[in-house]
């Protein structure tokens, strides 16, 4: 084969080239082992047979893994919503005052319960977390209290929310004498969403390029205030996502509740020290105790769709919110 | 060189990273309103000795240093020597752009919003001149609120050097600030430093040959002499010496790119 000179020492960048006559690949290569070459070019063969039926066998076996999973839970949701979504989506039900005996009746003291649950744990965790994740993540020398407090942190995460609704209702309900109460209950969520709010929040923290950091301090930036104006405004995202996620399990948490703050209330909680019912333990009341109301199912159904329609809102805002803060700090278009 | 315009002096310096010594015996004086590189092959402890110059080695866990480093008569490591202030005089420029998420305003007026300015006029002048003075106002003028992580690569270290440049520092200090960047942008970049080195004392990092001759007025060249040693100064001197007639046999096998 011949190659134009002149491209040729272009391409090369040659220009001191002896002999015109340039000679590529092909012509002058010595021939490969022919035997060997045979070999290589079977096995090959047989490896593409081989992995072409392992291939599609596991790409079926994954669709249908999810297929499986994905139809359980629109199955749980779908029950749910056929169940109670006539009446969760009106206002007479999800504004109304409660019957205890009567047929009929509301559920507005419990979905004020919740939301005004939720937002006293969200108050109370969220500075305490984000707090220890920034000295965690910012301050503290990698060593053995860091490593013992996330250690204690993973092993918080893991213990069941019945064990925390039990130790809230012995601590602060009973002995330090703040009776059954919205407080009591956010002290106990607190405690139990405490892991994920820090955990999550470092993670995000960490996710920050140490080159902000660098630049920032480089700048004659303290570490408080590279933490302050760069670090946690890039970690925003995370941060709201973790915030909204904890609302949506403090909303969701049942065992807690029943054992720090009450399972049904005739009208609105007013102070954080007042009794209350927030929706998930409610359920879980006429559930079990609904014998003396006729439509106590009813209403069970109805304001579980509710609170159903509620946090898969609350999961989609978190998604919002973070995708919010990204365009934002234009790392996302 | 005359002593009364150097400004930053190295002086008997060693640097560990906990038992790691990474720079034995380091005595330097880099010298005002010059361009000075530092070359050699790389782990010889360019960017660690460029990091002592405005302590940023300090934020590396177990880094410690023995010896001096003398800006403008005083010596930095001195146990009340303000940090703050040190890095406020003594700016960096990264290997690699790193504004902030925020945008091109926001990154210029960082340092200045720092120092306490708040009035908006004073800051836009601020925010103008830098760009002006980094060769980037007229490709940004018209989108300073869009973020500068929309900014091309080239662009981006321009706007760092920017940054630094509006909290008015004496010295200018540059890790390998083109190696993440094309030709074009770095030409523009050398360009930039050649015409702030009338203002600024520049000390630049690179591992580009052809960017020391062509940029710097001294140059160092770092080595060391084998894996796990301490980096120490082979030869130090004005840039064409040290190119044309190098005096030792290493730096001359380092430059004519025999190894390294």
């Amino acid at each position: 084969m011949r190659v134009d000179v002149e491209t040729d020492n272009i391409a090369t960048g040659r220009t001191d080239m002896e002999s015109p006559q340039v000679e590529i690949a092909g012509d002058t290569c010595e021939a490969v082992d022919a035997g060997i070459n045979g070999i290589i070019k079977e096995s090959i063969e047989k490896h593409k047979r081989r992995t072409a039926f392992w291939d599609r066998a596991a790409t079926i076996a994954i669709w249908s893994l999810a297929f499986i999973g994905m139809g359980i839970l629109f199955f749980i949701i779908g029950t749910i919503l056929w169940r109670g979504l006539a009446m969760a989506i009106q206002p007479g039900f999800i504004f109304g005052k409660p019957e205890a005996i009567k047929e009929g009746g509301g559920i507005g003291p419990m979905v004020v319960s919740s939301f005004y649950l939720a937002f006293l744990t969200v108050i109370i965790v969220l500075p305490i977390g984000v707090g220890a994740a920034i000295y965690m993540s910012e301050f503290a020398k990698e060593g053995w209290a860091t490593r013992a407090a996330r250690f204690g942190a993973d092993s918080l995460a893991t213990v069941p929310s019945v064990i925390f609704g039990i130790f809230g209702m012995v601590l602060f309900v009973i002995y330090f004498g703040l009776g059954w109460c919205l407080l009591a209950g956010a002290l106990t969520l607190a405690l139990l969403n405490l892991p994920t709010v820090m955990r999550t929040t470092e993670e995000a923290l960490k996710a920050v390029p140490s080159s902000y950091r660098e630049a920032s301090m480089g700048l004659g930036a303290t570490r408080w205030e590279t933490v302050k104006r760069v670090v946690l405004p890039s970690a925003m995202p995370g941060i709201t996502t973790g915030a909204v996620l904890t609302i949506g399990r403090a909303i969701g948490e049942s065992a807690v509740v029943i054992f720090t703050v009450g399972i049904f209330i005739g009208w609105i909680p007013r102070t954080p020290l007042s009794p209350a019912a927030p929706m998930a333990a409610n359920i879980w009341h006429w559930y079990t105790e609904g014998a003396l109301k006729a439509d106590a199912m009813a209403i069970a159904n109805g304001e579980a769709a509710l609170l159903l329609l509620v946090v898969l809102l609350l999961n989609v805002a978190a998604r919002v919110l973070a995708r919010f803060y990204q365009k934002r700090l234009g790392t996302v278009r | 060189m005359s002593e009364n315009n150097l400004k930053l002096k190295f002086r008997e310096l060693d640097l560990y990273y906990g038992d790691f010594k990474a720079l034995e015996d380091i005595d330097l004086d880099i010298k005002s309103c010059a361009i000075t590189a530092i070359i050699g092959p790389s782990g010889c402890g360019k960017s660690s000795a460029l990091r002592c110059l405005n302590r940023m080695n300090d934020l590396v866990e177990g880094a410690r240093v023995k010896g001096e480093v003398i800006l403008d008569g005083e010596n930095i490591y001195d146990k009340n020597y303000n940090v703050v202030e040190l890095r406020k005089r003594v700016g960096m420029v990264f290997q690699k752009p790193n504004p902030f998420p925020k945008t091109i305003y926001d990154n210029v007026a960082y340092g200045p919003r720092l120092f306490g300015i708040k009035n908006k006029e004073v800051l836009e002048g601020i925010v103008e001149d830098s760009l002006k003075r980094a060769a980037l106002w007229d490709e940004v003028k018209e989108k300073l609120k869009s973020s500068a992580l929309s900014l091309s690569g080239g662009q981006q270290q321009r706007l760092c050097i920017a940054r630094v440049l509006a909290v008015q520092p004496e010295v200018i200090l540059l890790d390998e600030p083109c190696s993440a960047l094309d030709p074009i942008a770095t030409q523009r970049i050398e360009d930039l430093l050649s015409e702030l080195k009338n203002t600024y004392t520049i000390v630049i990092v690179t591992h580009n040959m052809q960017q020391a001759a062509r940029l710097s007025d001294y140059t160092a060249f770092f080595m060391i002499e084998e894996q796990g040693d301490p980096g120490k100064i082979v030869e130090f001197g004005e840039t064409d010496a040290v190119f044309t007639r190098p005096e030792d046999e290493r730096t001359e096998r380092y430059i004519t790119g025999r190894f390294g």
